[in-house]
């Protein structure tokens, strides 16, 4: 086994991980970031491809929490981790759900103005822009049918440069803070997987990994005087219970957005390049009501969930896309990493009340395509009735039962959380794991609820905090 | 303190066949041009026909936006009364989100975008849960412990209507009426009283602790205060007959409530159960709950045992509320109800 040394070790290059590796170069630390998946080269899969889910998602995107009714999740597995995968859709923290947390998880210094500094930093590192000119006919019948109905909507914007001719560049962490971070000095191993930290008397001093190699495999120990665990809200907890960390709090409290999904069938085509941007806000932040990927394999996933026979569609796919409504819901979930298996057991309980928020988003939903012109309705219920008219939406609130729904999730956070309070939280008010000196962890894991938005700027504006933190203890 | 304009023409009433509904639509069908009642079946809508020629029944669902549609149209400027809910389910605790939410949710749009008048929600207790002591009284400014799933979900219909207020979609009042009782009663009201007729119904406890009670008529009345009063746009109020009894002196009220109108009640000592059993059953109705099952014994039981007890001042000052039914008469109403119905008491 071969060994290594470095200051400081950062598992995941993901939002947290490529967040904390940058500001750490960037005070003059000597940073090691490992990533389990591929580098992949830019451009090496269209977005939202089935080229991509080979490469650069987590069991090629198609993971599972188990439930009443289980709910499926992609995450990302490459340099760059879930930035890579997403739409880039931009939203800050909301203020109000910052104040909560403040107030009640005792994050004294966790100010919005304080948030705001940081928050522009990170935009001063990754180009936010709005969408130029006109939104794509997907984005605009949101837009259609909120204001047909009144209801409030909103442009998000993207972590997204554009040149000249107005094409855009998703600004994902291999884009954008990663090679910043190896310009400062930085190392990026890819393909490297954490099997377990190295814990000694309460004092984390580093990793057994194992790279792996086009020509076979490499076992090795890295040394480091800092640990930071940046894997996401499934593997980072995951990592700590395998290294023996198995406090209650630690893997409990996981969130998501859970989901339905409605395929919309338009009069005439529809683009299927992007993600809408624009959003149905007016339920918020309860209720989010948007439009997902939908290239033709997104397209048909969905209507294979209503059950259609998608054959019958095949000629129309062009005037079809898939648009979403999306709860926060009542109770956590779980992640426990299980001796002898890879991959942690997820768990997430879907309460009654959430069910039935997750069939009054999707009536909404069905009202608002509908207003935007939409022909047909096909929901992701086996056997839900297509809705043509208002008048058919009325049978989709006992058409969603626990059997027949087909929920999906991105944004998993919480899963280890942050407080005063180490009877609550895995880790202390700025990420570092109670009880154990030298181990941090600074990712998606430690918002300690869902945002109700895409959690990226988020889960960086966090992440940064902490590092500031970090450094102005002078360690 | 009262609009000097003319009521509302039209009032819609949602859960117009429901406790509080059927006295609503009886009370206000003679002096309205029309009273747009929502109904969920052929028959219901039959049973309220009679009630008067105002009176216009739209079958649906309240869940459904196109049956909305139809009990909305052509009601512009109406005043609308959104009381249907459900308390006790019958198939599970998603019945009290999709009805008591869901359905608020989809009215409260409705109402915003058809521009009907002012929105009256009736609410509940129950997003307040218990008082802490049998001395102390809900207002209108007290924090809120839902009780269970009933609770939770009256609370979110209130924070929907109250939002949707703020934010100028609609004027709306919200009243929290307690415990109701009168004419018009659902079948477990008449098992109540047979119970306490026969002695049967147990006290939890030592019976000190205080229960709001609301008569439907005074409630009615609430219900026209709150159309009429401008000033009560986006406010909440506490509906209760008055003073709150306690549990001993509403049992007593009740049995001398059917002494006077012929129906002796049995003798003997009173059955009691200790508080305990009460807080079993709370923790068993919770566990349930949490698993979306529901058990109205359960459910009643574990409340039986609590104060549940609210000031009306705001009520009376701002909206001019005067209940004129007391707990004595009230009863004696209801059960003369039972008489002519021919429900055997």
């Amino acid at each position: 086994m071969t060994g290594l040394d470095t200051e400081v070790l950062v598992i995941g290059s993901g939002a947290g991980g490529a967040t904390t590796a940058r500001a750490l170069a960037e005070a003059g630390r000597t940073v090691h970031v490992v990533e389990e998946g591929p580098w992949l080269e830019p451009g090496e899969a269209a977005p939202f491809s089935l080229a991509e889910m080979d490469r650069a998602y987590r069991h090629r995107g198609s993971s599972a929490a188990m439930g009443r009714p289980p709910i499926a999740y992609a995450e990302g597995r490459c340099v760059g981790g879930s930035t890579e995968i997403n739409s880039g859709l931009w939203a800050r923290l909301p203020r109000s759900l910052v104040d909560t947390w403040r107030t009640t998880l005792g994050l004294e210094d966790l100010t919005a103005e304080d948030l705001g500094k940081v928050e522009d930093r990170i935009e001063s590192w990754v180009a936010v822009n709005p969408l130029p000119g006109a939104a794509p006919p997907s984005s605009a019948a949101l837009v259609r049918g909120a204001d047909a109905l009144g209801w409030r909507h909103e442009e998000f914007p993207r972590a997204f440069a554009y040149d000249a001719s107005g094409r855009g560049t998703k600004q994902s962490m291999s884009r954008t803070l990663l090679p910043e971070a190896l310009r400062l000095g930085a190392t990026v191993r890819a393909d490297t997987y954490v099997s377990e930290l190295l814990i000694d008397r309460g004092r984390a001093w580093g990793a057994r990994l194992r790279t792996t190699h086009p020509d076979g495999v490499e076992d090795l120990q890295i040394r480091a005087e800092h640990v930071f665990v940046c894997g996401g809200a499934v593997q980072s907890p995951a990592l700590l219970q395998r290294s023996g960390l198995r406090r209650r709090p630690i893997g409990r409290g996981l969130r998501m957005h859970p989901t339905l999904k409605v395929a919309a069938q338009f009069p005439t085509a529809v683009d299927h390049d992007e993600v809408p941007v624009h959003r149905i806000t007016e339920f918020a932040p309860e209720l989010a009501i948007g439009g997902s990927a939908s290239r033709r394999g997104q397209v048909g996933l969905a209507l294979a969930d209503s059950g259609v026979d998608v054959h019958d569609l095949g000629a129309a796919w062009d005037r079809v896309f898939v648009y979403y409504a999306a709860i926060k819901s009542d109770r956590g979930g779980r992640v426990v990493a299980v001796p002898g298996l890879r991959a942690p057991v997820v768990t997430y309980p879907i309460s009654d009340a959430d069910l039935s928020r997750l069939a009054r988003g999707l009536v909404l939903l069905g009202e608002a395509l509908l207003a935007a012109g939409a022909e047909a309705l096909y929901p992701s219920i086996e056997d839900a009735p297509v809705a043509t008219s208002v008048a058919d939406l009325g049978a989709w609130w006992d058409a969603i039962d626990r059997r027949r729904a087909s929920l999906m999730s991105v944004h998993l956070t919480s899963s280890i959380g942050m407080s005063h309070d180490p009877a609550r939280t895995g880790a202390d008010a700025h990420g570092r794991v109670w009880g154990i000196d030298g181990l941090r962890v600074n990712d998606a894991s430690l918002l300690p609820d869902a945002p109700g938005v895409n959690p990226q700027a988020g889960v960086m504006a966090i992440a940064l905090r902490n590092v500031d933190h970090f450094l102005a203890q002078g360690r | 303190m009262t609009d000097a304009a003319a009521l509302p023409r039209t009032m819609v009433i949602t859960g117009a066949t429901g406790w509080l509904g059927q006295n609503l639509v009886r009370a206000v069908a003679p002096e309205r041009e029309r009273v747009r009642c929502l109904v969920r079946t052929p028959e219901e809508a039959a049973l309220l026909a009679v009630v008067g020629t105002s009176v216009d029944p739209v079958i649906g669902d309240v869940r459904d936006p196109d049956a909305l549609d139809r009990l909305l149209d052509g009601a512009a400027d109406a005043t609308v009364v959104h009381t249907a809910a459900v308390i006790h389910p019958t198939t599970g605790t998603r019945e009290l989100f999709d009805v008591n939410v869901g359905g608020t949710q989809l009215v409260v749009d409705r109402v915003r975008r058809r521009g009907a008048g002012r929105l009256i929600h009736v609410s509940s207790n129950s997003p307040f849960g218990a008082n802490p002591g049998p001395d102390h009284r809900f207002t209108e400014d007290s924090p809120r412990h839902p009780y269970m799933g009933y609770g939770r979900s009256k609370a979110e219909a209130e924070d929907i209507v109250l939002a949707a207020h703020e934010r100028g979609h609609l004027e709306a009042v919200v009243l929290r009426p307690p415990w109701f009782y009168g004419p018009y009663q659902p079948e477990r009201q008449t098992r109540w009283l047979r119970a306490v007729r026969r002695n049967r119904f147990p006290m939890v406890g030592d019976g000190s602790n205080r229960r709001s009670m609301v008569f439907t008529g005074n409630l009615v009345h609430a219900v026209l205060r709150a159309e009429q009063v401008q000033a009560a746009a986006g406010r909440a109020y506490w509906i209760a007959d008055g003073p709150p009894p306690t549990m001993l002196e509403v049992i007593d009220t009740v049995r001398a409530a059917l002494d006077a109108e012929g129906f002796a009640p049995a003798g003997g000592p009173r059955p009691r159960f200790p508080r305990a059993v009460g807080d079993v059953a709370e923790r068993v109705d919770g566990f349930l709950q949490a698993r979306g099952r529901y058990s109205q014994v359960l459910h009643v039981l574990g409340e039986l045992k609590d104060t549940i007890a609210c000031d009306t001042t705001r009520a009376e000052i701002e909206l001019g509320y005067q209940p004129a039914t007391t707990l004595l008469d009230g009863m004696r109403a209801s059960i003369r109800w039972c008489v002519d119905r021919g429900i055997a008491l």
